[in-house]
């Protein structure tokens, strides 16, 4: 059984974060929403973060010099931040600097070298950098063994090309880590990520997409036409792939993420539920049963996810296996924040109709964490299998 | 965040229960639906390793734990059979009633009139019956409790907790569910009231508690349906493969399973605050209809996955269906958790803000 006291330095970061959401976070993303655009790279808010040290790598942070005691903080300290960020602003989240998706990937796997190339800026970044995973394609997205992009042997170094799209902060990153196959036939066995910097030549055709939700931050499509790049910009190097698939470690940055997601979800959740019952106790409806039992109803359910995804993070603090609860994590807390935001709106009634109210842009952003590092069918196919084995 | 592991007291416990559950409790479990009883000497078995005394003070002898420990060990023995764990129970939640509305001077008593008999206590809680109160004098018809024979009546009444020791009737009815544990109806016309006490807080945390036992006991129940049901579908063929390799099955287990996983640490996080003197009405309230809203899913689609074999008493399913949706009526029911839980949750601008009281 999980332990439910929150220890005092988690409280502390928990307070601290609440502070930087809403100061910073609720405006930056109010503010993007109502313009219907990223938030623009040269804009003051990402120069406060790298002002605050935000939008640095973990690279050698995990591996503490002798005699410093500070330890990597707990996953569940993580989720409870990710919890209470997302309620003041889920995409704002994924706007900020830093090098993001892509990190664990390259912590896992790259070289050293590759390590001081692509993550050493991110030490101490003089401005605000980013950087991407492009995994999606237009044709495929959940069953990632169908990806088109090819990488072609080409002399020393390699061609790429393809299409990718929904890629978070693309055409603002100083490098993409692209997913390709060496033969589309062959599934996940023959895929090799590969990382492409910023003006290679044959990268472009980026397009900003216009999404419902989550508009703080870039989604966006681009093309890859005969981009080569050299040897040494395949992760991990070739020889690793002599011994090891290369498509287990894309499918580990989706796993870590999970729980981390459903945590947003949950904050997003409590966002709508705050914003419902201030709106309920100022229109005067508490006293209606009726809708004291929809804010019963989205509480608990709320709680009861919160709960799911702490269990997850947990398991994995402990080094325990956390491969079902973590899907489930997801799919629960992502489907119960689409329903709490959906009863928000319609406590609130006609007023949600107007298209400027918190629950009304929750409803919109909320849809995201059902989609984003594996759908909720998705997530539910892993939990099957491990339930009742079922086949892939 | 801790571990339940062999070597801590609770570990122990909770491993002989489940023990108890699937070495006794799971093979016995239609005898004991038809002799309306668990098995002679199952009683002394259960009492003799100390559980049946599991929330007495040690003052009484008792094992002294707490609410945590309740949830936990109710929900294994529910997974084999509910029935049989309300029927090892001397005291159920009538014990915990009386010690937070009266302390464990009003426990004491409740252990002298049980004496060394082999009748169970039972709690009536006022939303499930009808009740007046002349002076001292209780008059009273509560539809259904679980037991054929009763040593004593307690009665959570508004803020009140009621001893009664004699002047019930009993008259038996065939029982939705744990009928290992038996069925009646008591009624009671003017019957002296041996004992009251009364508090406002401690009969808020006696409802807590109440409905915190059945919930668990319910977390067991559904436990054991999901468990049968999955298993099944991973044996079970048709249209060339495994029935729960058909994604509309696949699906359905997974989401009966996250149902209860979500149920369970709901539960076991008010059983938490319970012990930590956290306040606890509202949670267990509101995990009290978790559980019942999930029982809904997980009682019937168990078994619907077993089609029309599940229909059948040869499996256990058609029992877990039946005890699920029973003891979801008890403590008022889902209609009562909700009107609480959503009372004490208007109360806060900002209910499930993190941090609060260094709890979740
Ligand atoms: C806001 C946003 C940001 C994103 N950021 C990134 C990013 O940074 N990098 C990146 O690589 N990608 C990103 N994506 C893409 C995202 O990962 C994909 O959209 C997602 O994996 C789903 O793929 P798809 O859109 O192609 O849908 P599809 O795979 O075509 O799925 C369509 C529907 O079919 C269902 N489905 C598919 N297979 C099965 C099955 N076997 N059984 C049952 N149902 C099934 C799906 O659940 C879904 O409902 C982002 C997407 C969004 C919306």
């Amino acid at each position: 059984m999980i332990e439910f006291a929150i220890d005092e330095s988690a409280r502390r970061k928990i307070e601290a974060t609440r502070e930087l959401g809403e100061k910073e976070f609720r405006p930056a993303g109010l503010e993007a929403d109502r313009n219907g655009a990223p938030i623009p790279v040269g804009h003051a808010f990402f120069d406060r973060c790298i002002e605050r040290g935000e939008g640095r790598t973990r690279w050698r942070g995990l591996n503490p010099s002798p005699g410093d005691a500070s330890k990597p903080q707990s996953l569940v300290t993580t989720a409870l931040q990710a919890e209470e960020l997302a309620y003041w602003d889920r995409g704002v989240i994924n706007s900020t600097p830093g090098p993001g998706l892509p990190e664990g990937n390259v912590l896992a796997m790259g070289t050293d070298e590759q390590k001081e190339k692509y993550l050493g800026p991110f030490l101490e970044p003089d401005r605000p950098r980013w950087a991407c995973f492009a995994m999606t394609e237009p044709s495929a997205g959940s069953d990632a063994a169908a990806i088109k992009t090819t990488a072609r042997k080409d002399g020393e170094g390699w061609i790429l090309n393809g299409a990718k799209c929904f890629i978070g902060g693309a055409s603002r990153a100083d490098w993409i880590l692209v997913q390709a196959t060496l033969d589309a036939s062959k599934g996940r066995e023959a895929q090799r990520a590969f990382f492409v910097e910023q003006g290679t030549e044959g990268l472009g055709g980026f397009k900003i997409e216009r999404k419902m939700g989550l508009k703080a931050y870039e989604s966006t499509s681009f093309t890859l036409d005969d981009v080569r790049v050299p040897a040494e910009n395949l992760l991990g190097g070739e020889a690793r792939y002599e011994r090891k698939a290369g498509f287990k470690a894309a499918l580990q940055t989706f796993n870590a993420g999970r729980p981390i997601i459903g945590a947003n979800a949950v904050g997003m959740a409590r966002a709508a539920l705050d914003e419902a019952i201030r709106f309920a106790r100022d229109h005067d409806l508490l006293k209606r049963d009726r809708v004291r039992d929809r804010i019963e109803t989205m509480a608990r359910k709320v709680r009861k996810s919160r709960f799911i995804c702490l269990r997850a993070v947990w398991l994995a603090d402990q080094q325990r296996t956390n491969i079902v609860e973590a899907s489930m994590a997801k799919a629960m807390a992502a489907q119960i924040a689409q329903e709490a935001t959906a009863l928000g709106l319609e406590l609130v009634g006609s007023v949600g109709g107007r298209g400027d109210h918190l629950i009304e842009k929750l409803y919109r952003d909320v849809k995201a964490m059902d989609i984003v590092e594996g759908t909720g069918q998705i997530q539910r196919m892993i939990i099957a299998r491990k339930l009742v084995g079922l086949p892939r | 965040m801790f571990d339940l592991n062999a070597d801590d007291e609770l570990g122990l416990v909770v491993d002989t229960a489940r023990k108890l559950a699937e070495e006794v409790l799971v093979p016995q479990l239609r005898d004991a639906e038809s002799a309306r009883a668990v098995a002679p000497g199952l009683l002394d078995a259960w009492d003799e390793v100390g559980l049946a005394g599991l929330e007495l003070p040690q003052s009484l002898d008792g094992a002294e734990l707490g609410c945590v420990a309740r949830v936990l060990v109710n929900e294994e023995l529910a997974a084999g059979d509910a029935g049989a764990a309300i029927a090892l129970d001397p005291y159920g939640p009538a014990l915990t009633t009386l010690l937070e509305v009266g302390g464990v001077d009003a426990a004491g008593e409740l252990v002298r009139v049980l004496g060394h008999g082999r009748k169970r206590a039972v709690l009536v809680v006022d939303e499930d019956a009808e009740i007046e109160l002349a002076g001292d004098l209780l008059t009273i018809d509560a539809p259904w409790v679980m037991a054929d024979e009763v040593g004593a009546v307690v009665v959570l009444a508004g803020d009140e907790a009621l001893l009664v020791t004699e002047g019930w009737l009993l008259e038996p009815v065939r029982g939705a569910g744990m009928r290992a544990a038996g069925a009646a109806r008591l009624i009671a016309k003017e019957a002296p009231i041996a004992a009251r006490w009364s508090s406002r807080d401690g009969a808020s945390r006696a409802r807590a508690r109440a409905r915190l036992y059945y919930a668990s006991l319910l977390l067991g129940v559904m436990r054991a349906a999901c468990d049968f049901s999955t298993s099944y579908a991973q044996e079970r063929e048709a249209f060339g493969k495994k029935i729960g390799h058909h994604q509309a099955l696949a699906f359905l287990i997974t989401d009966m399973q996250m149902a209860l996983d979500g149920a369970r640490l709901v539960v076991q996080e008010a059983a938490w605050r319970v012990d930590r003197g956290l306040p606890c009405a509202g949670e267990a309230a509101s995990a009290w209809a978790e559980c019942i809203e999930v029982s809904r899913l997980v009682g019937p689609n168990g078994v619907q996955i077993l089609g029309g074999h599940g229909f059948m008493a040869d499996y256990p399913v058609e029992k877990h269906m039946r005890e699920s949706r029973a003891l979801g009526l008890l403590c008022g029911g889902f209609d009562a958790a909700i009107e609480e839980a959503g009372h004490v949750l208007v109360r806060s601008d900002t209910p499930l803000a993190l941090g609060v009281e260094g709890a979740l």
